[in-house]
């Protein structure tokens, strides 16, 4: 790690050269200036507005749900809204907040940092799959504002070709949202594989990197199927050109097989790149090198493959053949191993590590309980058996909410506050962070446990009323999602004042040994690296200093003095 | 400052930084050609000749072979690294993964219970055509049958 | 990085440090992007194999109701395109410059032509109503090409589902299309640069990537044809 080649070295001509005393937020101003960029730090800021946006959006919707939920029959609004308002709901999470979160949001931001990069391989490209983003997103709006879309996030046929036009819109918008997403993949793993700086071989690179170069490669691999599925829906629907209509001898089922075969491996897309903010962060408050890393890395890829594998799992009652249901379950339960190793890999990294128990670190261990509990009640759902029980009641949609929010959500969150300071250049209260944190955690598994015991009561997902009997359960859930949404309120308040009037961060607040940390912003130079990610062991005291440049001064003069 | 190269780059290339292509001889590139012309003559050739069943493997094992050639000589695969040549692989892989499963479902749906797929045209209320227990309604028996109208006169198209 | 090696190299990016990596990082990515439209692509040869092993004698009378000497004659001419675009690429990193943009030009054309064949074979049944889907329609000279076509299949009857034969041909065919449409306007693109010297022997990377697009466009009708037009 060349820590005598930072910023005071002379830096060859660069179109996105940082001044001495600015940085990439403030080194250049207006509106223009951020719409133009190529730097991959300002077009990680700019997505991570827009998915928090998204998610704002989707939050919302889902408070008016549980809302609606607390009384049987008609609460707050019609049945007819209450269809509209769930898969907006589900729309708006799945393909504008959660595949594009982690890898689009902070994966741009840190991946060039951590391989000793300057940018992406294609900033350009990088600029472009954001835009595209938010022409997807304005394609949605319209489907939001103009039309009337009740279909479920999964557009499945034959429903979703009966009623209006707007299920075409949202089909297109998610269809550009998609080519997004490809981009994004491609440019990554063409990043990972290209622009690594000397010292950088795979088995140093960082497990955040590993995480989103596997799902990379899922977005590269299976996105492009969902596309065509949604060509041919929108084609269907327009033209009825009889590929899905049974009426015409086309056949639903094969929609379910082309929507999964992107839908189920997006799971990996949502899920891998969580996993690997938690390898990062579980690391840093351990203060210890991962245990097993190669293990870690691996299997991401392993999750990424198999994900393929195993779509049908999503149609056992669809009306497919039993030969393939059987198939699909056997297949289903490989996906627990490599799932098995994480876990049991960041289990003993914290074992025997000096842990401190500080907001990122917080968020990853409720990551590895939520995600453990996801994950096993996943394997109920692949179970022929049990899923003819499960399939569609609250049991899958308190499944993957674990797996999605008490999984990828709290991952992301995790990264949030890990990299807040060298986002932001701030520090954050750590008070209000555990606060919001505590109000999340409590108020996501008060919303979703109550869901598991629903759902095995035999309570169906997606329906508008319910029987008496369901409705403590219910209000239950509601209390949970009121007190989730206050979490989340006091988690924007808390990085508003941040924002606003937090402390100088230093450049490694957390004391870590990752590349990202020691030195602002990209590298000044053409990083040689020396050590792995985690080797606390041959990190300079200067790279894990955690205060500031000043103090850093101080500290050396104190030493001086002594 | 380095100068070690970096360790993703092409073996092919030295050490200069600059690109180094194979640029292959135009004679080359006319051999290829002529092959691929060549081949599509014989997979009409095997077209005009009735060879029942065997048309489809025929044409199948045709296409692969001028695809091979184009992304071997025109695409220079030939020359590539091994990288771009998993990533090309690994795209053929997976379409054929979704082909063999979605089939292994849709070949079957009638073979262990032939009303599994059962579903209705709202419209007729019959089975809905395209599905397993609507093969099997119209007198299919394991494999797929197509529909066909009674009349053979030209002016059964028609729904 | 070497500021050295930036050297008068215009073409290169702030944040590459060689020629060389730029270019391998370029063809990367373009690999990764054809890999996506073949699993585009791919979603379409997947229905194509559940209707085919479903509906096999409309898939037989429908391939007989193509004219397969229009798609033989669009398979030769893509592949001569291919050819000419390869020789662009070769014409670029030898220096060629008049060349490279004559190669174009003549892929340009054959590109042209393909479509020109592709709009008569629509034309003709867009009026004997064979339409995907709910719209098919046959009349007039189609049904008698439907007689004709069931006779030489040894098929007794018109399958119902030739229908469904037409939705995916006119779905694959049209997407394809729509590529070609898309290399037109890429390879006019290029053509441009060319024109005001923008390529080099050191420099010639969109020249390839753009015949590498160009050849996939190829290789998918390479299966198209047999797939679509020599069925028995």
């Amino acid at each position: 790690m060349t820590v005598e080649a930072e910023a005071e070295a002379a830096i060859p001509a660069d179109p996105h050269h940082i001044p001495e005393g600015a940085d990439y937020i403030t080194h250049e101003h207006g509106l223009k200036s951020w719409l133009t960029t190529v730097d991959h730090k300002r077009i990680g800021v700019m997505y991570l507005i827009s998915i928090l946006l998204a998610f704002f959006a989707g939050g919302v919707f889902a408070l008016i749900l549980r809302t609606e939920l607390l009384t049987p029959g008609k609460t707050i609004m019609e049945a007819d809204t209450y269809n509209e308002m769930f898969t907006l709901h589900g729309a708006i999470m799945v393909f504008l907040f959660i595949i594009p979160s982690i890898p689009a949001a902070l994966g741009n931001f840190f991946l060039p940092i951590m391989i000793g990069a300057k940018d992406v391989a294609f900033p350009k490209l990088n600029l472009a799959s954001l835009y595209i983003y938010w022409i997807g997103a304005i394609f949605t709006l319209i489907a939001i504002v103009a039309g009337h879309i009740d279909t479920g996030w999964t557009f499945y046929t034959p429903y979703s070709m009966r009623g209006d036009n707007s299920a075409v819109w949202m089909t297109i918008g998610v269809f550009i949202l998609g080519f997004s997403s490809i981009l994004t993949g491609l440019n990554f793993i063409a990043t990972v594989h290209k622009m690594r700086s000397p010292g950088m071989h795979w088995r140093r690179l960082p497990l955040f990197i590993w995480g989103i170069y596997a799902t990379a490669v899922i977005q590269v691999l299976a996105t492009p199927v969902l596309a065509i599925t949604l060509l041919l829906l929108a084609t269907e629907k327009i033209v009825g050109i009889g590929i899905f209509d049974p009426a015409l001898g086309g056949d639903p089922v094969l929609f379910q097989h082309f929507f999964w075969f992107y839908s189920h491996p997006a799971v990996y897309i949502m899920i891998l790149p969580g996993m690997a903010i938690v390898s990062e962060v579980i690391a840093c408050f351990s203060r210890r090198k991962v245990f097993g890393y190669m293990f870690i890395a691996m299997s991401s890829v392993a999750l990424a493959l198999l994900g393929f594998l195993v779509w049908g799992h999503h149609m056992f009652v669809s009306g497919q053949s039993e030969y393939a249901t059987m198939v699909f379950s056997a297949l289903t339960f490989l996906v627990a191993i490599p799932s098995g190793v994480k876990i049991f890999n960041w289990l003993a990294t914290l074992y025997q590590g000096s842990i401190s128990l500080e907001s990122p670190m917080l968020y990853s261990l409720a990551f590895i309980a939520l995600f453990t509990i996801g994950g096993l009640t996943g394997l109920f759902l692949g179970t022929l058996s049990t899923d003819i029980h499960l399939h569609d009641t609250y049991f899958v949609v308190a499944h993957f909410h674990y797996v999605m929010v008490g999984g990828t959500v709290f991952g992301f969150l995790s990264g949030l506050h890990y990299w807040w300071p060298k986002i932001t250049g701030r520090l954050y209260d750590e008070r209000w962070a555990r606060v919001a944190f505590v109000l999340v955690f409590i108020g996501f598994n008060v919303t979703f446990f109550s869901q598991f015991i629903l759902g095995s009561r035999g309570m169906p997902r997606r329906y508008y009323s319910y029987l008496d009997q369901f409705q403590p359960l219910h209000m239950t859930s509601s209390g949970g999602a009121y007190i989730i949404g206050v979490g989340f309120v006091v988690m924007a308040i808390m990085f508003a004042k941040s924002l606003k009037s937090g402390a100088k961060a230093g450049r490694n607040p957390w004391g870590s040994a990752g590349y990202e940390w020691p030195h602002p912003h990209n590298f000044a130079e053409q990083p040689v690296f020396t050590r792995g990610p985690y080797d606390y062991h041959l990190a300079t005291e200067r790279e894990l200093f955690t205060g500031t440049d000043e103090e850093w001064d101080a500290h050396m003069a104190k030493k001086g003095e002594a | 400052m380095t100068t070690e190269p970096l360790a993703s780059h092409s073996p092919s290339s030295p050490d200069d930084g600059e690109v180094h292509h194979h640029v292959a001889s135009a004679r080359r590139h006319v051999i290829v050609l002529l092959a691929l012309l060549g081949f599509t003559a014989l997979t009409v050739g095997a077209y005009t000749i009735n060879l029942g069943e065997w048309n489809l493997v025929a044409a199948v094992v045709i296409s692969t072979l001028k695809a091979a050639l184009v992304v071997w000589f025109f695409m220079e695969l030939k020359d590539d690294v091994a990288f771009n040549r998993l990533v090309f692989l690994g795209a053929v892989i997976f379409i054929g993964l979704f082909m063999a499963y979605t089939m292994n479902d849709t070949r079957h749906r009638n073979r262990v219970d032939a009303y599994n797929g059962a579903r209705v045209d709202p419209r007729s209320g019959e089975f809905a055509g395209g599905t397993a227990a609507g093969i099997v309604a119209q007198g299919g028996e394991l494999g797929p049958l197509p529909v066909i109208a009674a009349e053979s006169d030209g002016e059964a198209a028609h729904e | 990085m070497s500021t050295e090696a930036h050297g008068d190299s215009h073409f290169l990016q702030h944040h590459y440090d060689t020629p060389a990596q730029q270019f391998n990082a370029a063809k990367l990515g373009m690999w990764l992007f054809l890999a996506q439209e073949l699993l585009f692509f791919g979603g379409l040869f997947v229905a194509y194999g559940v209707f085919r092993s479903w509906y096999p004698q409309a898939w037989v009378v429908g391939s007989h109701l193509l004219d397969y000497r229009m798609g033989a004659l669009n398979t030769a001419v893509l592949l001569l395109s291919s050819f000419t675009a390869v020789m662009a690429v070769r014409s670029a990193q030898t220096g060629n410059q008049k060349a490279t943009g004559n190669f174009l030009l003549a892929t340009i054309a054959l590109a042209g032509v393909f479509m020109v064949v592709k709009y008569f074979e629509y034309a003709h049944k867009f009026e004997v109503g064979f339409l995907p889907g709910s719209h098919f329609a046959p009349h007039g000279v189609g049904l008698a090409e439907i007689v004709e076509a069931a006779r030489e299949s040894g098929v007794n009857g018109v399958p119902y589902h030739l229908r469904t034969f037409f939705g995916l041909y006119f779905v694959m065919t049209g997407v394809h299309g729509l590529h070609v449409l898309i290399g037109m306007f890429v390879m006019g693109w290029m053509w441009n640069r060319n024109r005001k010297g923008e390529f080099s022997t050191r420099y010639s990377t969109p020249v390839e990537m753009t015949a590498l697009y160009w050849h996939l466009v190829d290789i998918i009708w390479i299966f198209l044809f047999p797939l679509l037009y020599l069925i028995d």
